[in-house]
């Protein structure tokens, strides 16, 4: 991020820049089974483009996910550990609600809603005392004990412990194998909107306060502002993001596993930020589709040992590409623009 | 005062809840579920022990801790398994150790003869790719020529990377310090002249001399692979926390996959020694030294008797790492560095070099639990992760960079494990209900997680932990 | 003759703040050279950089004709530069002793210097078996002086001791400073210029991080203009 000081001219062309060529890559994802049809000549609903739209399904999912982490880590400075638990618990409100309650879309939007809001606000007032990687610890711990809960025979009747749920009866209109062309626009729908309110948010005067707090949280302190409070509000705003992109995974997958809400799925969020870049909302949203990607190629590539040349990968990355590939572009580009070192933030 | 009074609340906590649920338990089953949970504690305190000295001196916060008990664990199942292929990796491994060693001495020895800049990058890279390429081919080369070619690799590492010092050390640690270098020449010479009779010669051993071999060998495998983590990946990330965490983190995901690799992904059982695996039962501790029974008798109730001895390993650790932390120079410079590192190093201390000492330590104590845990929890990918997340409630309930700490923790997480497993097991009745409800161990295991919300509320540094 | 310690236009940066631009200093071997300057002009941050803490981004050290700048922190000490910083750095959970036996650089620095450490501090040896974290604020400032004693030191820096000291204890302490005058070499850093004038051969003052002159210590008392211009706020303290 850009201090908003320094801010200038040069600077709000950029952003202009990047509109329009945001624009164009939505308008590209928007054609894209069209394109694709045209491409492979098969029709846009079956083959390789039905293929190819699933993985970008996922991809949007987990964009949405990521970038909800992101406000936490790039934006408010606070290293989860836990965030796992705001995802799976989106996942399995929505298939437990779908399964057993039979509620309507809208209500279990609702619920979910609801749910992972309260769930922010009272996990956030106990964790938010702690600093640091208490915190992460802290989430963690919490995380992990959902996880458990997740597997444990006693409520077998309700989340089918360690089997999980499956398939979830998702109304017939947005069944993602029947009506793959519709789910693409839903998920990409969702991904857009949720990015446009993310970037009022931070965009907005609160969103300013949370960067000062990851810039310097003392002085945020000094200067009047109730940075727990905020820090609360961070917390529960992307949380709440993150089991929003859990149901539409529930819907997507048409199952729930307890493996949504182990660490993996925190570190998944952390890899997609990491890739992308910390600190920008693109950047999240455009590591998941490396990760995606990424992932496909690998495993076809290197077969079962894939996620060990994955962890070599991530190593190396965190080694020498600290600011992720939206953040490295952005330093690439200020730097060769401006003669003097610009104060980005190497959070 | 204050810290004291945290230690007496969080105790008396623990003897009263002890109380209330043992008043409903017979005497036998009271003292072994107290005797699981010191088993669990000491285990937990092995692993919370070495993350919270890392942590409260340098500052990081190494999620491979896990890892480096797995890593424990497997090398001693390997060593009971099958020491011939463990050999002959060794010699690979000390022959590198070898090479750099004799770099670091020479560099000691003749400060000023320290190669310019950019030879040293060459030396580097020239080094790596021949440790690597000896790596690849290691049993395909003749052996003299891999052997040889390792070592120099080793030396060139170590002549690019190894800084000398600003102040020649005296003649006379230097010449020691030159008898130790060719000492561990030699013993990698011999290792690999005579491997395979050393290696069925170990085969032959009995489980006893096994099992405390494999306990010497893992240590020194996790200690070793503490060490060049620190060295290679770590050190250069202390500008950056954060990206230090996330890096550990990469190599909990590497390692279990490397895990996953080289031992696949089932359990593996490994034996208990001898002394603790006769199968019968012996009715006092008297009794089984001379039976050497797998289980005694406690209060009328079958104890395993293995476990016992991991109490005892806990306790004798915990003594141990705190004679060290007050008696030794190095415990005062680990003492003195978790409250101000700067300070230490202005009187002339490395204090990088200690934090790879320590972070040795610490990796080292880590895979002595994984070995200790091998022969009753088994050996498997995820052991790494699940442990290490207790010792992580562990170390946030003791408080970072206190080793006493620690160690109330993990007793009092190991005896909230064990009656939590008891109660769920046995049946909560609450006075409202009409019958008791059963649960599984899944929510026993949750709850520790309680406990840590509720010590962090009241201190959020810990019981042992200073406030800043 | 040069100078035991030659700081040449160094500049320092902390964080993305310019520090220093640009000082420049002598020690001669065997004087005590006080580092004046209101508060905020740069002194603590030139001793820092000196010990290699905050390196300098620009500019050459020199120790004893030997290039330091660049050097980590801790090689620095060893070549026998000695640091009192201005907060009371004593270890609090390690005893007086094991706070002066973690000073040694070789075995047996304190049982060589123990004799003239007690003598110059009686009370030390009195509390040597007391935390750290128990001495009061003067004794916990002798202390941190005491430990760049024990070693060989050749060179001390040392950042503002009096600071916040009773008038007793201050007595006490410029005399423990004089005695070492004949032992080494000295830099300090002095709020209080009747202090600074009582000890110093020579003076280097500091403002905005530049070096603005240096000159031996009568000359300064001789030159009221410029004791008020760059130490006049300094010495009723900050305006
Ligand atoms: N960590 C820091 N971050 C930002 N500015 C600093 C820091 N440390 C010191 N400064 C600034 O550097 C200047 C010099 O500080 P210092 O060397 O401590 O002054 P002195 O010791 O002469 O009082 C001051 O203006 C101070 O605000
Ligand atoms: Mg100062």
């Amino acid at each position: 991020m850009v201090e908003p000081g320094t801010l200038d001219v040069r600077a709000k062309q950029a952003t202009r820049r990047w509109n329009l060529q945001g624009l164009m890559v939505v308008l590209f994802l928007a054609l894209f089974p069209f394109l694709a049809s045209l491409v492979t000549g098969e029709p846009p609903d079956a083959g390789r483009p039905k293929f190819w739209q699933g993985l970008l399904i996922q991809a949007y999912i987990f964009a949405v996910y990521a970038l909800s982490y992101d406000i936490l880590m790039g934006y408010t400075g606070i290293l989860s550990f836990g965030h796992a638990m705001f995802f799976g618990t989106g996942v399995y409100a929505t298939a437990m609600l779908l399964k057993h309650a039979e509620w309507g879309l809208g209500q279990i939007f609702l619920a979910v809603l609801l749910i992972t809001f309260v769930q922010g606000v009272l996990f956030g007032l106990v964790s938010l005392r702690v600093k640091g990687v208490y915190f992460a610890m802290v989430t963690l711990a919490f995380a992990e004990a959902f996880y458990i809960l997740s597997e444990a025979t006693d409520f077998r009747r309700w989340t089918g412990a360690e089997d999980g749920l499956h398939g979830i009866p998702v109304p017939d209109f947005i069944n993602p194998t029947d009506q793959r062309l519709r789910f693409y626009y839903l998920a990409l729908g969702f991904a857009l909107i949720v990015y446009l309110i993310a970037r009022r948010v931070v965009n907005s005067p609160t969103g300013r306060v949370i960067v000062a707090i990851r810039e310097n949280e003392t002085r945020a302190a000094t200067l009047g502002y109730n940075t727990f409070a905020y820090k609360l509000i961070a917390f529960v705003f992307s949380g709440v993001l993150a089991g929003l992109a859990g149901m539409v995974h529930a819907l997507w997958n048409l199952n729930a596993s307890p493996a949504v809400l182990s660490v993996n799925t925190t570190i998944n969020a952390l890899l997609m930020t990491i890739i992308g870049g910390a600190g920008t909302l693109v950047g999240p949203m455009l590591g998941a589709g490396v990760l995606q990607l990424l992932g496909y190629v690998l495993s076809r590539t290197f077969g079962p040992r894939w996620p060990l040349v994955f962890g070599v990968v991530f190593i190396l990355i965190v080694l020498f590409l600290p600011y992720g590939i939206v953040g490295t572009w952005n330093r690439w580009r200020a730097h060769s623009s401006t003669k003097d070192k610009p104060s980005l933030s190497s959070k | 005062m204050r810290r004291y009074r945290a230690v007496l609340i969080a105790l008396a906590i623990a003897v009263v809840g002890i109380g209330l649920v043992g008043r409903s338990m017979k005497p036998g089953t009271l003292v072994a579920t107290l005797l699981s949970g010191l088993t669990l504690g000491a285990l937990y305190f092995l692993i919370a022990a070495g993350l919270s000295l890392i942590f409260g001196l340098m500052d990081v916060l190494n999620f491979a801790h896990g890892t480096l008990f797995m890593l424990g664990a497997y090398v001693a199942w390997t060593w009971v398994q099958n020491p011939h292929g463990l050999l002959l990796w060794a010699g690979l491994v000390l022959a590198v150790a070898g090479g750099s060693a004799t770099a670091a001495w020479w560099l000691n020895w003749s400060p000023d003869r320290r190669p310019g800049r950019w030879t040293r990058r060459w030396l580097v890279a020239v080094g790596v790719a021949l440790i690597g390429v000896t790596a690849w081919q290691w049993l395909r080369w003749p052996q003299a020529l891999t052997l040889l070619l390792a070592a120099g690799g080793g030396l060139a590492v170590g002549l690019g990377a190894f800084r000398p010092p600003v102040v020649r050390p005296p003649h006379r640690r230097l010449v020691w310090r030159g008898v130790a270098v060719v000492g561990l020449l030699l013993v990698t010479v011999l290792l690999d002249a005579q491997g395979p009779t050393l290696a069925s010669a170990v085969a032959g051993w009995g489980s006893n001399a096994k099992f405390v071999s494999a306990i010497v060998v893992g240590t020194l495998a996790g200690a070793v692979a503490g060490a060049l983590m620190e060295w290679s990946l770590i050190r250069p990330l202390y500008e950056r926390p954060i990206y230090q965490v996330l890096l550990t983190l990469g190599i909990v995901f590497a390692g279990n996959e490397v895990a996953r690799a080289i031992w696949g992904v089932g359990a593996k059982r490994m034996e208990k020694p001898g002394w603790f695996g006769q199968p019968c039962r012996s009715e006092s501790l008297a009794a089984w030294v001379y039976e050497q029974c797998a289980s005694v008798t406690v209060l009328g109730r079958s104890f395993p008797t293995y476990r016992l001895f991991v109490i005892v390993l806990g306790v004798l650790l915990f003594v141990a790492l705190i004679v060290l932390l007050r008696r030794s120079r190095l415990g005062m410079i680990i003492r003195a560095g978790v409250q101000d590192r700067e300070m230490v190093e202005a009187l002339g201390i490395n204090v990088r070099q200690v934090f790879t000492l320590v972070f040795a330590l610490g990796a080292g104590l880590a895979a002595l639990g994984g070995v200790a845990a091998a022969p009753f929890v088994g050996v498997y990918p995820e052991m790494g992760l699940e442990y290490m997340l207790q010792a992580f409630i562990v170390v946030v309930i003791g408080g970072m960079g206190s080793v006493p700490g620690a160690a109330l923790g993990a007793l009092l997480v190991g005896l909230a494990r064990a009656f939590g497993d008891y109660i769920v097991l046995s049946g909560v009745s609450l006075p409202w209900m009409e019958k008791a409800v059963r649960m599984s161990p899944s929510i026993a295991r949750a709850s520790t997680v309680l406990i840590m919300a509720i010590v962090l509320m009241v201190r959020p540094a810990g019981l042992f932990g200073e406030e800043e | 003759m040069s100078a035991l310690l030659d700081v040449q236009d160094v500049h320092t940066f902390i964080g993305q703040f310019h520090i220093l631009e640009g000082v420049s200093l002598r020690v001669e071997e065997g004087q005590i050279t006080a580092l004046l300057g209101r508060n905020g002009a740069g002194k603590t941050t030139t001793l820092r950089t000196i010990m290699g803490m905050t390196p300098p981004a620009r500019g050459a050290i020199f120790f004893d004709g030997r290039p330091i700048h660049g050097l980590p922190t801790y090689e620095v000490a060893q070549l026998g530069i000695g640091y009192v910083p201005d907060y009371r750095a004593i270890f609090r959970h390690l005893t007086v002793e094991e706070n002066l036996h973690l000073a040694e650089r070789r075995k047996g620095d304190l049982k060589r210097k123990a004799d003239f450490i007690y003598h110059l501090f009686p009370d030390l040896a009195r509390l040597r078996h007391l935390k750290g974290g128990q001495l009061s604020g003067g004794q916990q400032q002798m202390l941190a002086i005491a430990r760049v004693l024990v070693p060989d030191n050749r060179l001390l820096l040392i950042d503002e001791p009096t600071e916040g000291l009773a008038p007793v204890l201050v007595e006490q302490l410029v005399e423990a400073i004089r005695q070492l005058r004949e032992q080494t070499t000295v830099l300090l850093v002095e709020q209080n210029f009747a202090v600074a004038r009582h000890l110093a051969d020579t003076f280097v003052i500091v403002d905005d991080g530049r070096t603005v002159c240096q000159g031996t210590m009568e000359e300064l008392a001789n030159d009221p203009a410029t004791v008020h211009r760059y130490l006049g706020v300094a010495v009723g303290g900050e305006a």
